[in-house]
C-alpha cells in the first residue's frame, strides 16, 4: 500500500492539470465570496457596522466561508470543479494507456484503487479547507465593520460538511469513471446527473404528485443522491432549519450524509469489484 | 538470474480463443523472440504473463508470479504500449513516478534517461515525442529497476535504423549479463540477428518453440539446388534415397531442388552413379521464410491481393491442380506436401518442439 500511495502522490503532483484545477477551484470559491461580499458592502456601506447576534453570525460566516451553500447547495461550484480531478485520475489511466504502466509498477490492484481514492480524497479535502479559510478572510475584510460572534465549533463543522460532500462527490466521480472507463462521458455525467437527471426526476414526480394529489410521491425525491448530498450543506430555506429528523422531509445533514454517502460507497464497491475483475 | 516459466496460459474473449494453453520457458542469458502474425495473441500472452489480463494458466518469474512482487520493477521490466505515458507529464517525472513505487532513487531515473538517449529531453513533455522517442522512454521505464527479466512488446516500433541497431545491441548485451529477455517483433530480419530462441504462435496456439537455428533448419526453404544434364536419372536416385523423408523437384530442365539431403550426400550419390554435376548449391532458409511457412494459414487477418477483373478466372486450359510441374515423387508415388514436423523430443516448456502445429506433446 505504501508503494501505491507513493506512486499516486507522485502521479497527482507531477501533472499540471492538478495544480490548475486545484487553483481554479479555490479561485472560483474565494472569487465568488469576494464578489458577493464586495457587492453587499458597496451597496450597504452604512448598514454593516453593528454587532451581529450569534444566530446570524453563524449563518453569515457559514455562508460566506462556503459560497453560501448553506442557502443553496448548487452554489457550491468548488466541489464540482475540484471533482474533475477525480475523473481525470482514472480517466488518464484509460485514455492514455497508463493503466498497464501503473499495474506493472504496482501489481496489487486493491492497493492501486485504494491509494487513488485516499490520495485524491485527501487532496480535495485540503483544497476545500484552503478555500474555506481564504473565503473567511475575504469576508472578514469586506465586513470589517461588523462585529461577529465566532462559534468555532460550528464553523469547523461547516468546513467538515463541505469536505465530506466534496470528497464523496469526488469519490463518486472516480468510481463512475472506473466503471465506464471514458473520461469525457464521466465529465458529462458529473454535471448531467445532478443538474439534468435529478431535476427531470423531481419535475416528473412533482407533476405526478399534482395529478394524483399524493404529495408523498414528490417527497420521495429527497432520497435522490445529489438532492440528499446537498442536504449535508444546506441548513437554511427561508428560516434556520433546526430539529429536522434524519430521514424526514427534508433530510437533515446526517440523513443527507447517510443517503449520499451510502450511494457513493455502493458505487465505489461496484467499481472496485470491476477493477479487480477486468482486464487492464 | 530468473527463468520465466509460462504454463497453460489461455484466454478467451466472448467465446473466441485468443490464447490456447501456451507453455514455454525463457532462460537466463538468452533473448527469446516471440513471433506470430497480427492478432495471433502475442500481446495478450504478455499481458497474461504480467497479470494484466485475467485468464487461465500461470506464469512465474524465478518461481513467483508477477503480482506477488512488492517492487516488481526491480525484478521484471515491461514495455507493452507504444506510448504508455501522460502527454503533459515530463519524461523525467514519468520515470520518477514509477520509481517512487519501487523504491528506486531519482539518480537511477537520470541514469536510464542517459542510457536510452533521452537525457536532453528529460524535462520535455512526451506529447512532443516521436514514436521512436516514446519507445525509448518505454524502454527506460523497463530498465528503471535494473531487472533481471525484460518483457518487451514490439520495442523496435518506430525506431530508425540506428535505433534498431542500438536496441539489438542493448538487448544482446543485457542477455549476455545473464538476464532473461522476452521480446516480440515483426522485424524478422532483426529477430534473426538478435534472438537465441523463439516462441512462435498462430491463432493463440503454439507453433514452434526452440532455438532459432532449429526453427530455420526445419524449413522447406532449406534446399540444395543441383544443376545436371542427367536430371531425370539423378532425381530418381535421390527420390529413392529420400524414401519419403524429403522431396526432389525439377524446377526447370536440368535443375533439381532437393529437400532432405545435404550437398555432400547428393554429390557422393552422383559420383557413385557417374552422374555429371555442373552446380551444387546449398540454400539456407531465412527466418522470414521459415516463419511464413510455419504460420501459413494461421493469420487472423488475411489480406487479399487485388486482381484486375480481366485477369480473374481460370487460366487457359482450366485451373491448375496438384503438384507443380516437374514434381518428382520419390519412389514413384506422389507424396503429400511435406508438412512441418519437428522432432517431438522433450516437453516444449523446456525448449522442445511441439509434435504438430497447435498442439503439445
Amino acid at each position: 500500500m505504501t508503494s501505491a500511495l507513493k506512486y499516486e502522490w507522485t502521479r497527482l503532483t507531477t501533472l499540471r492539470s492538478t495544480w490548475w484545477i486545484s487553483g481554479g477551484s479555490i479561485l472560483v470559491g474565494v472569487g465568488f465570496t469576494f464578489f458577493v461580499a464586495m457587492v453587499i458592502q458597496l451597496n450597504t456601506p452604512t448598514e454593516l457596522v453593528d454587532d451581529v447576534n450569534a444566530d446570524y453570525s453563524r449563518f453569515i460566516l457559514d455562508g460566506a466561508m462556503t459560497q453560501f451553500s448553506n442557502i443553496d447547495p448548487s452554489f457550491y461550484l468548488l466541489a464540482y470543479v475540484v471533482a474533475i480531478l477525480g475523473v481525470l485520475t482514472w480517466g488518464h489511466e484509460y485514455r492514455h494507456g497508463m493503466i498497464r504502466a501503473t499495474l506493472t509498477a504496482v501489481p496489487n490492484r486493491t492497493a492501486v484503487w485504494s491509494a487513488k481514492m485516499v490520495v485524491v480524497g485527501a487532496w480535495v479535502g485540503v483544497v476545500v479547507v484552503v478555500s474555506c479559510v481564504l473565503s473567511l478572510l475575504v469576508t472578514l475584510v469586506w465586513f470589517s465593520g461588523l462585529s461577529f460572534e465566532f462559534d468555532l465549533g460550528y464553523l469547523l463543522l461547516a468546513v467538515l460538511k463541505r469536505v465530506a460532500f466534496t470528497v464523496l462527490l469526488t469519490w463518486l466521480a472516480m468510481a463512475t469513471t472506473v466503471l465506464i472507463r471514458h473520461q469525457t462521458f464521466s465529465l458529462v455525467m458529473l454535471y448531467l446527473w445532478p443538474l439534468g437527471v435529478e431535476t427531470m426526476i423531481r419535475l416528473l414526480m412533482l407533476a405526478m404528485s399534482g395529478v394524483t394529489g399524493n404529495k408523498d410521491l414528490y417527497d420521495t425525491t429527497r432520497f435522490l443522491p445529489f438532492n440528499a448530498g446537498g442536504r449535508i450543506m444546506q441548513n437554511w430555506q427561508g428560516d434556520f432549519q433546526e430539529n429536522l429528523s434524519t430521514f424526514g422531509e427534508p433530510l437533515n445533514a446526517l440523513g443527507g450524509l447517510v443517503v449520499f454517502g451510502g450511494f457513493t460507497l455502493a458505487v465505489m464497491g461496484v467499481s472496485l469489484a470491476a477493477f479487480l475483475k477486468r482486464d487492464a | 538470474m530468473a527463468v520465466i516459466e509460462a504454463r497453460g496460459l489461455n484466454k478467451t474473449y466472448k467465446g473466441k480463443t485468443a490464447v490456447a494453453n501456451l507453455s514455454f520457458d525463457v532462460h537466463p542469458g538468452t533473448v527469446t523472440g516471440f513471433l506470430g502474425p497480427n492478432g495471433s495473441g502475442k500481446s495478450t500472452t504478455m499481458r497474461l504473463m504480467l497479470a494484466l489480463d485475467n485468464g487461465g494458466g500461470t506464469c512465474t518469474f524465478d518461481g513467483r508470479p508477477f503480482a506477488s512482487y512488492t517492487q516488481p520493477m526491480r525484478e521484471v521490466g515491461a514495455l507493452l504500449e507504444a506510448k504508455p505515458f501522460h502527454p503533459t507529464r515530463t519524461a523525467r517525472n514519468h520515470l520518477r513516478m514509477l520509481a517512487a513505487a519501487n523504491g528506486i532513487p531519482d539518480g537511477r531515473v537520470d541514469e536510464v534517461l542517459g542510457i536510452v538517449g533521452l537525457a536532453d529531453v528529460a524535462q520535455k513533455h512526451p506529447s512532443t515525442f516521436s514514436l521512436g522517442m516514446g519507445q525509448r522512454l518505454g524502454l527506460a521505464a523497463a530498465l528503471l529497476g535494473n531487472p533481471h527479466t525484460l518483457i518487451l512488446d514490439e520495442p523496435a516500433n518506430g525506431l530508425d535504423p540506428q535505433g534498431i541497431r542500438w536496441m539489438r545491441d542493448l538487448l544482446k548485451a543485457l542477455a549476455a549479463e545473464g538476464r532473461s529477455i522476452f521480446v516480440s517483433s515483426h522485424l524478422l530480419s532483426e529477430m534473426a540477428l538478435m534472438a537465441d530462441e523463439l516462441v512462435v504462435i498462430g491463432r493463440g496456439r503454439m507453433i514452434a518453440n526452440g532455438p532459432v537455428a532449429e526453427f530455420t533448419n526445419r524449413s522447406r526453404g532449406n534446399h540444395v539446388t543441383v544443376r545436371t544434364p542427367q536430371g531425370h536419372d539423378l532425381a530418381a536416385l535421390i527420390g529413392h534415397r529420400l524414401a519419403g523423408q524429403g522431396s526432389v523437384q525439377a524446377v526447370e530442365p536440368g535443375v533439381l531442388q532437393v529437400v532432405g539431403l545435404d550437398a555432400q550426400a547428393i554429390g557422393d550419390l552422383a559420383f557413385d552413379n557417374q552422374i555429371r554435376i555442373h552446380e551444387l548449391a546449398t540454400q539456407q532458409a531465412s527466418l522470414e521464410d521459415a516463419f511464413l511457412e510455419m504460420t501459413g494459414g494461421a493469420e487472423e487477418y488475411q489480406a487479399q491481393t487485388p486482381v484486375a477483373p480481366w485477369r480473374q478466372g481460370p487460366p487457359p486450359g482450366g485451373p491448375q491442380q496438384g503438384p507443380p510441374p516437374g514434381w518428382m515423387p520419390p519412389g514413384g508415388a506422389p507424396p503429400p506436401a511435406p508438412p512441418y514436423a519437428g522432432p517431438p523430443q522433450g516437453p516444449p516448456a523446456t525448449g522442445g518442439w511441439p509434435d504438430s502445429r497447435g498442439g503439445q506433446p
